[in-house]
């Protein structure tokens, strides 16, 4: 029972998890730059850069304009929406030298045609290779005027799609410049994406930096997990409501044994001793069957139902097997506990002239 | 020895005072069997329970080598129960999950005393029978297991309450004649209803209504 109830409680843990892991990884792209662009006034952009510029605390490698809109990618909790930028070419190549990957398949597309690469995570999960159609006239969630299709595939963990800017600009709304400011590495990168947050806190500048989308992504699960907790912690009492009879029977069972050996000369304490080791170890062996039980079946579904669509899922998540801890931990206390109110009354005498039998 | 002095243990039986031991004058010398003799009900397995501490009485005073077992603290009672008594219920009690021999071993938990606990059981015409678990013996033979149990690691002294009453009267016989002869420099102390068990002791008392006779 309690090696089921590990699982099951790993296994919506698990579940619970991949929601905001889908996000973080996802959008895992906008570690690598700060992304900036004016509210409503585009002529604010000139002045954005200025102040980056001048106040930045981290020193700036490359400010790259670009243009940004989306695609529908899949998700395990339906469809989002995910970026697809639009770059001058020296810029793609700048972007993808960044993340450190490379193209496996395919090209770059060419400036100004319709024409899209997408990363490898992005291709398993929309199900394209060279040549399909990424956005296209006939799709309401990924609309294009034209087809676009992916000419290039790139090797990477990271989720990113981008096409020509030039096409973008004609094609696709909405018509603001987005600017990319990139630091030299991933902690200069996190102090410049905290120093602009305050800066142009209430300002006319929209920023996507990925300490703020974190943030942002805790704060919106906040109350599912709140919500999981409380599962949690209904399953944990009914589980040891239901254990802890299941045990007080069990221990009933044994009464002749307990009066037997503390006739015999065992202690009191001896006897507790015992039979909490004895406790210990089958919670024990119960809690690791199921933390192995439900790692196996979590690696499972990992490979053949999340993997295949790029769905985030960690099985490796410490807590998704330390929210099952307080089972054992719970049964123990009330297992300890009733034994020994049931031993500090107990006469073995009562046992050996079977009055207690 | 072991020097009762005036031992009363009493009880409140739904408002009535019940004596199942009233002022008891008995002392069991070193070396000593005896045996206590009496009908059901007569208070010999009360007696016996003061005896070996697992009873403290309610007036009077009970020593061992000297000590009076009420000033001992529980844990020492545990402790001389366990390294220098040994026992033989009335009912052939053993740990259902263990075999034989490992029920035997229970009494004194030294690994070492595997051998002597093989050599006992087979003294006791059970040794075929040592790694078998309780539910797959029968009563003689639970019995026995039990007697071994009592002799194991030579305990000073030896308490048996109706140890031959799942026996025949040969079997018995040979159990008595083994406790006797496993007494050693100790004591042996029995309870039972039949004398022809209490041939080979030393001094027989005779117990009715919780007074010796």
């Amino acid at each position: 029972m309690i090696t089921l109830a590990v699982m099951l409680i790993a296994g919506i843990v698990a579940l619970m998890n991949s929601i905001p892991l889908s996000v973080t990884t996802i959008y895992s792209y906008s570690r690598y730059s700060l992304g900036v662009s004016p509210r409503g006034d585009q002529s604010q952009l000139d002045e954005i850069r200025q102040r980056l510029v001048a106040g930045t605390p981290a020193p700036i490698e490359r400010i790259v304009v670009c243009r940004a809109n989306t695609a529908m990618v899949d998700s395990i909790v339906g469809k989002w929406p995910f970026v697809v930028f639009g770059f001058e070419q020296p810029d793609m190549r700048y972007y993808v030298q960044k993340l450190g990957a490379e193209l496996s398949q395919g090209r770059y597309p060419v400036e100004g045609e319709p024409e899209a690469v997408v990363s490898q995570p992005v291709a398993t999960n929309l199900g394209l290779r060279v040549g399909d159609v990424l956005l296209g006239p006939d799709k309401p969630d990924s609309y294009s005027p034209k087809e676009v299709r992916v000419v290039g595939i790139l090797d990477t963990h990271e989720w990113i799609m981008f096409m020509p800017i030039e096409y973008h600009r004609v094609n696709h709304y909405p018509p603001v410049d987005v600017l990319l400011v990139f630091a030299h590495n991933l902690p200069d990168q996190t102090r410049l994406d905290e120093w602009a947050l305050a800066e142009f806190k209430g300002d006319r500048a929209r920023l996507y930096a990925f300490t703020d989308l974190k943030e942002q992504t805790d704060l919106a699960f906040k109350t599912l997990y709140t919500i999981l907790n409380v599962v949690v912690a209904s399953l944990v009492v009914v589980l040891t409501v239901m254990m802890g009879m299941l045990m007080n029977i069990y221990q009933s069972q044994r009464t002749n044994e307990f009066g037997l050996l503390q006739a015999l000369g065992y202690g009191k304490r001896t006897i507790l001793s015992r039979v909490l080791a004895e406790i210990l170890v089958v919670l024990a062996g119960s809690w690791l069957l199921g933390v192995i039980v439900a790692f196996a079946l979590l690696m499972l579904v990992k490979t053949q139902l999340f993997d295949p669509r790029a769905y985030a899922l960690d099985p490796t998540d410490p807590s998704t097997y330390l929210y099952s801890t307080p089972v054992p931990v719970m049964i123990f206390l009330v297992a300890a506990l009733d034994f020994m109110v049931r031993l500090k009354r107990f006469d073995p005498v009562g046992v050996v002239e079977r009055r207690l039998l | 020895m072991i020097e009762l002095r005036g031992t009363s243990l009493v009880y409140s039986d739904h408002g009535r005072t019940v004596y199942a031991c009233r002022e008891v004058d008995l002392r069991v010398a070193t070396g000593e069997f005896l045996g206590i003799l009496g009908p059901s009900g007569s208070g010999k397995s009360s007696l016996l329970y003061l005896m070996c501490g697992l009873k403290v009485p309610t007036a009077g005073v009970v020593e061992y080598q000297g000590r009076a077992l009420a000033d001992m603290t529980e844990s020492e009672r545990d402790g001389l129960r366990l390294k220098e008594f040994g026992f033989v219920f009335q009912y052939p009690y053993l740990v259902g999950y263990l075999s034989a021999i490992e029920n035997v071993l229970v009494a004194q938990p030294d690994p070492g005393l595997r051998d002597e606990a093989r050599d006992l059981l087979e003294r006791l015409d059970v040794a075929d029978k040592a790694g078998r678990l309780p539910h797959e013996l029968s009563g003689g033979e639970r019995q026995r297991v039990c007697v071994a149990r009592a002799l194991l690691g030579g305990s000073h002294v030896i308490f048996a309450d109706e140890p031959t009453a799942n026996l025949d009267h040969t079997s018995g016989r040979h159990v008595m004649e083994l406790m006797a002869e496993h007494r050693g420099g100790g004591a042996l102390v029995v309870v039972t209803h039949d004398p022809a068990m209490l041939d080979k002791a030393d001094r027989v008392v005779t117990i009715r209504d919780g007074t010796i006779q």
